[in-house]
């Protein structure tokens, strides 16, 4: 927790020493801890909720694993002794309490098509899709933010009026079409970039970036479209409408410095909610860009998965792609409270 | 607080440019500001509001002048259009000189070196003047690092002597506090900090007090004019509060639709009224002395439509002494009395006023 | 004490010199309304043209073609925009895919939108419990990534339009509750609701009557922006292989199949996409313009 508390951005003109320590107690004692621990116990019946609806998706629904598994062959006796060891002969919710006591004890099963453990699946592949989704959304912001207080620094300038157009197609765009776009430009025609496979980070930084140009770009530049013409509009908004941003213009700064220094500022708490509602959406790109460049993340896996009817590999995924989203979403919740100072201070805003 | 800051000593010479020679040159001689036939109208979308037409009047250094009207009689505007606030929606035009450069029409570029600088402006509301998600501190620092050759360590400790002359209590600690920590009185002293943080020639307080309690509202006052008196700065002072101009300035400016209605010494304006408007505000405010469950005066009709542009009088709809010529002449703003100036065909009597 | 004006040029007189107000030269209105007029006259065309023309004017079959007319250019006799690699007729499959494109747009905002409208309005307005739960399951569904809840539930329902139907009904529920559960929140204090309540008015009745209609113009643009969406995610799942089963005629598989000609045979991508594309455009800007018009949010 405290390395959420760290990064509060004018904290570098406080001074050192006591100070802290006396922050430190104060927000222990703040609103913002009760907020954080109602949020906590607001995601666990969220968590549950989610292991118990992909579990009714997964099994109430028409389909015969077991034969399934073992091809159109199989004796009827076969496909029963694998009912048995699968469980799939007992009632719903018996196998459902079989599962979620297995989950709460961090074992999420074995996969039905190599028997290889779910965990050690998600172990492998995580960090590929952690990875490109943390750099998706860093690439995000170094467009967007720029782009959109341009636009809004002469609005209805030309700078304005591409981007306006600019995000109307980014967020129009149906992201495989926009990949396979990319790929026909710099595999196909120029010929500069990888159009499928993969390096991990740790055998080479170089290659893996290589191959994460592309996935990347087709996750940011849409995604950053969107967020530049949120960006834009309330940047335009504050600049029309607030009152400190007179104060600003009273003071002899620039509409860039107006911009920059306090327009942008209080834009940020929305963009970090505007992320908090979309990790849903990265997650589900991901499924989408690791399949058409070739990435070995869960995304992959997933679409793996539903070919082979792997239910309990599908289940894991589903699962920890949906904690991670509640999880993110908490983070949002809190690190909120400490980057609003009428948050952290327990006070109502205006 | 023990010997009022030397503004001047912290300050250090300004930075170089254009309008700085203005900051020692006149003072003295002629009027500092002089705003002359001043228009101002909005256009959004095909539609014209008239908020300012032709406002006229001149302050010099150190001394102070009180603009009374109501809300929407053009006050605010009017003053926001001397630091080029206004929106882009405004066209703006007549001449503000000040210190012998024209205003109107100056470059954004040139506006900015001014502002703060050589006017500042301290506003209505405290609460949404400051922004919200900055301590106070920073925000004044970063006035003064623009205006001033100052490093970040000095601007830091004039900002903090700047918080104690206004007396903010234990300021190297609200330095670091956020505007909603703040009481309203505190938030209001932190924003004379900010406009006086490069020792302005003029201060315009818009509605400096209307936000605050009665109390608090008297120490702003007292506090405000202090500060004036001892920077020399002058003191334009915004309001609908007809009892402020009477204890605080030496000179009232009435405005009613944009336009002056009556100009005089405070001294002569109140006790010798002659415009009809004047009149209907001061018989609104209660009185201390009036028997209790006196039905107070009320001006009648509508406050005016900018939109519409009368041929006659713009207080005309509303007058009680309402005459035929008063719909068909718009009456000009003329000295007809020693140092007192009205626009009224049929001005009410003298005497008590 | 500061010098008294003495100009007796003062207000008034000079006001008469500003040129009087100039007869603005008003935009006429429809110009106004061209980011409406544009977006929704081209969907119209292409609604009216996927649902219309093969009925009017036959059109080859979008599936089933003679791999002897395989490839064939644009203007092939009998075939206006061409054939694909297998033979089949290209305008015939645009037109067939656009169906299903618009039927799963309108399908699924349909009963998202009321379903979803519904449950946000009647919990909120309940509160308590029901209100309490009904936000934790919306939270639950909103957890799961859109395109992972269709494929997974796609899974077990089986491949095909109105499965796809189905997935994606479910998946739109959560945000129509939780629009209408914000218009509702703010509707629910404000006097006529409660002078209705107050009056005696059933509960159902001043839902239908004062609520619904209140947020009825916020939803529906939102169900446009919505309609995009949709019809993104239909052709994505087909593309990957999950929605319409191929040879199906759907955008998106049109897309797959000119991905294995990208190079030599470009037009077979660049028109389902162009398509896709334009009309997400068309569906977001109508929903745009619309929310100008009627000042929403």
């Amino acid at each position: 927790m405290s390395a959420v508390l760290a990064p509060s951005p004018t904290n570098l003109e406080a001074p050192a020493g006591d100070e802290h320590i006396g922050k430190w107690a104060s927000f222990v004692a703040s609103p913002s801890l009760r907020l954080t621990g109602r949020r906590l116990l607001q995601a666990i019946p969220v968590l549950w909720g989610v292991t118990f609806l992909t579990y009714l998706f997964l099994n109430l629904l028409p389909g015969d694993a077991a034969s399934q598994l073992l091809g159109a062959n199989a004796t009827p006796a076969e496909v029963h002794q694998l009912e048995i060891k699968l469980h799939l002969n007992e009632p719903f919710l018996t196998r459902y309490w079989h599962w979620f006591t297995g989950v709460l004890s961090g074992n999420l099963g074995a996969s039905l098509a190599n028997g290889q453990s779910v965990s050690s699946i998600l172990g492998q592949r995580l960090p590929v899709t952690f990875e490109l989704v943390v750099v998706s959304v860093v690439v995000t912001m170094l467009i967007a933010v720029p782009m959109a207080t341009l636009a809004a620094r002469k609005p209805r300038g030309i700078f304005d009026r591409v981007t306006t157009i600019l995000s109307m197609g980014g967020i129009s765009i149906a992201q495989f079409v926009f990949a396979l776009l990319l790929v026909l430009l710099f595999s196909d025609i120029w010929n500069v970039l990888p159009a499928l496979g993969w390096t991990p980070l740790s055998q080479s930084i170089g290659q893996n970036a290589r191959y994460l140009v592309l996935p990347v770009m087709t996750i940011a530049i849409p995604l950053a479209m969107f967020v530049a013409r949120l960006l834009r509009a309330d940047l335009i908004e504050q600049m029309d409408s607030q009152e400190y941003i007179v104060t600003a213009r009273a003071k002899g700064l620039s509409r860039w410095a107006q911009l920059t220094r306090h327009a942008l500022r209080n834009s940020m708490l929305g963009i970090v909610t505007i992320f908090g509602l979309q990790v849903a959406l990265l997650f589900g790109l991901t499924v989408i860009v690791e399949e058409i460049f070739g990435l070995p993340g869960v995304g992959q896996a997933l679409l793996t998965a539903v070919n082979d009817r792997d239910a309990p590999l599908l289940e894991g995924i589903v699962l920890v792609l949906a904690g991670i989203v509640v999880l993110v979403n908490l983070l949002i919740d809190v690190t909120y409270g400490v980057l609003d100072p009428r948050i952290r201070h327990g006070r109502s805003s205006v | 607080m023990v010997d009022g800051l030397q503004l001047d000593g912290a300050a250090g010479a300004p930075r170089g440019g254009t309008m700085t020679a203005a900051r020692d040159g006149r003072g003295g001689g002629g009027p500092l500001l002089e705003v002359t036939d001043l228009h101002v109208r909005f256009r959004q979308r095909g539609r014209q509001v008239f908020a300012v037409n032709g406002l006229t009047y001149k302050i010099a250094a150190s001394s102070t002048l009180a603009i009374i009207g109501e809300s929407g009689s053009g006050k605010t505007v009017a003053s926001r259009a001397i630091m080029g606030l206004l929106p882009v929606t405004a066209e703006v035009t007549g001449s503000v000189r000040y210190a012998g450069r024209e205003l109107v029409g100056a470059k954004e570029r040139d506006l900015r070196r001014l502002r703060t600088n050589d006017i500042a402006m301290v506003f209505q509301n405290p609460e949404r003047s400051l922004n919200p998600t900055m301590r106070i501190g920073p925000q004044i620092a970063e006035a003064i690092r623009l205006h001033m050759d100052l490093g970040r360590k000095a601007a830091h400790e004039r900002t903090v002597d700047l918080l104690r002359r206004v007396r903010l209590p234990s300021p190297e600690r609200r330095y670091f506090e956020y505007p909603h920590q703040l009481s309203g009185g505190m938030r209001q002293r932190v924003m004379i900090a900010l406009a006086l943080s490069c020792q302005p020639k003029v201060l315009i307080a818009d509605e400096a007090t209307t936000a605050l309690d009665v109390t608090t509202q008297a120490q702003i006052m007292d506090l405000l004019l202090e500060l004036q008196a001892e920077l020399g700065m002058a003191l334009i002072l915004i309001s609908h509060d007809m009892g402020l101009a009477a204890s605080y300035t030496e000179e009232v400016i009435v405005m009613y639709a944009g336009r002056a209605v009556e100009h005089a010494a405070t001294k002569e304006l109140f006790s010798n009224v002659r415009m009809p408007y004047t009149r209907a505000l001061l018989d609104a405010i209660p009185r201390v002395d009036a028997p209790s469950h006196t039905v107070l005066p009320m001006i009648e009709g509508r406050p005016p439509d900018l939109s519409i542009r009368l041929p006659g009088c713009s207080f005309a709809p509303r007058c009680p002494d309402v005459q035929d010529d008063c719909r068909q002449a718009i009456p000009t703003l003329t000295e007809l009395e020693d140092g007192h100036e009205f626009a009224c065909f049929h001005p009410c009597g003298g005497g008590n006023g | 004490m500061a010098v008294l004006p003495s100009d007796p040029i003062a207000a008034g007189q000079l006001g008469a010199l500003i040129p009087p107000p100039m007869a603005r030269r008003r935009r006429a209105s429809w110009v106004r309304s061209l980011d409406v007029y544009i977006p929704g006259g081209f969907l119209l065309l292409l609604v009216l043209a996927c649902f219309v023309w093969p009925v009017v004017y036959p059109v080859p079959q979008p599936v089933g073609g003679s791999i002897l007319d395989a490839s064939l250019g644009i203007g092939a006799p009998g075939h206006l925009l061409g054939t694909d690699t297998v033979g089949n007729d290209i305008l015939a499959r645009l037109l067939y895919g656009g169906r299903v494109s618009f039927e799963v747009a309108a399908a699924t905002q349909v009963v998202g939108g009321v379903v979803g409208t519904m449950i946000g309005i009647v919990s909120t307005y309940l509160g308590g419990i029901a209100e309490a739960v009904v936000m934790r399951l919306l939270d639950v569904l909103l957890a799961i990534p859109a395109f992972i809840l269709a494929l997974t539930l796609l899974e077990g329902l089986g491949q095909g339009e109105l499965n796809i139907i189905w997935a994606l009904s479910i998946f739109f529920i959560p945000a129509f509750a939780r629009l209408a559960r914000a218009a509702t929140l703010s509707l629910k204090e404000q006097t006529f609701v409660v002078a209705a309540h107050l009056t005696g008015t059933k509960r159902w009745r001043s839902i239908m009557r004062h609520i619904v209609p209140n947020v009825a113009p916020g939803l529906l643009t939102f169900a446009l922006l919505n309609a995009g969406v949709a019809i993104i995610i239909e052709a994505t799942l087909s593309f990957f292989g999950y929605g319409i089963p191929p040879p199906g005629p759907s955008w998106g598989n049109m897309i797959a199949d000119g991905q294995q000609v990208m190079s030599t045979q470009p037009r077979l991508i660049l028109v389902p996409s162009i398509l896709l594309l334009v009309t997400v455009i068309a569906l977001n800007t109508l929903g745009d313009g619309l929310r100008a018009r009627w000042g929403v949010q």
